[in-house]
């Protein structure tokens, strides 16, 4: 799933590090989930958003009402 | 989700597995060296150290498993996949060695092999899942 967390954390000046022990997770998982490699759980994108003072459709692309809606 | 789940959990798990790795280390040396100089061997000695070779083993599968329960959820797909590789190779070799064994090809393999080639499928699995640095 496509994110902005990158861009959200380049802004604030965070390395992966940084976020990844905002979270609770490891700095692999906050890489894993930016390049699109692992979606989160709902509890986990609930907790981005929140860092980020975001709505978690704000921070994730829905590829899936994007695919639904081409069909 | 609680703060630093991801770090309390790896720092529990190593506080834990490496002083049974040591332990596991010490029993085995000590054991096979104290058993050298005993002839005959006791049957009960024998017996006592088999077991306390394979309890520090056993206990880091535990602690292992609890690590993956208590760790993030990325962190702990990549631990199952690597589970999951464990038991896939390993059952397969234990089958297909134990065939060739009943057609008589092959003559009998130590079962204690089996173990250090699960903890190998396991490693290569979560290495080749993204997992090098989840430990």
């Amino acid at each position: 799933m496509k994110n902005v967390i990158r861009a959200l954390r380049s802004e604030r000046g965070w390395s992966q590090a940084v976020l990844a022990d905002r979270l609770g997770v490891s700095r692999q998982s906050v890489n894993a989930i930016e390049t699109g490699k692992y979606d989160p759980s709902l509890p986990l994108a609930f907790a981005i958003a929140r860092i980020f003072e975001k709505s978690i459709e704000e921070i994730f692309d829905d590829e899936t009402e994007a695919q639904l809606a081409a069909e | 989700m609680t703060q630093q789940t991801f770090k309390s959990a790896k720092r529990r798990y190593m506080r834990v597995f490496w002083p049974l790795m040591a332990i596991y280390t010490v029993i085995v040396l000590a054991g096979s060296f104290g058993l050298n100089q005993l002839d005959p061997e006791p049957k009960w000695l024998q017996a006592t150290l088999a077991v306390a070779c394979a309890l520090p083993v056993i206990g880091s599968l535990l602690v292992m498993l609890r690590y993956v329960s208590e760790t993030d959820e990325y962190t702990r797909m990549i631990h199952l996949k690597g589970f999951a590789w464990g038991g896939v190779v390993t059952t397969s070799v234990i089958f297909l060695v134990g065939f060739l064994q009943l057609f008589h090809v092959v003559e009998m393999i130590e079962v204690f092999w089996f173990g250090p080639l699960f903890f190998f499928a396991y490693g290569v699995a979560t290495f080749l899942s993204g997992g090098r640095d989840c430990l």
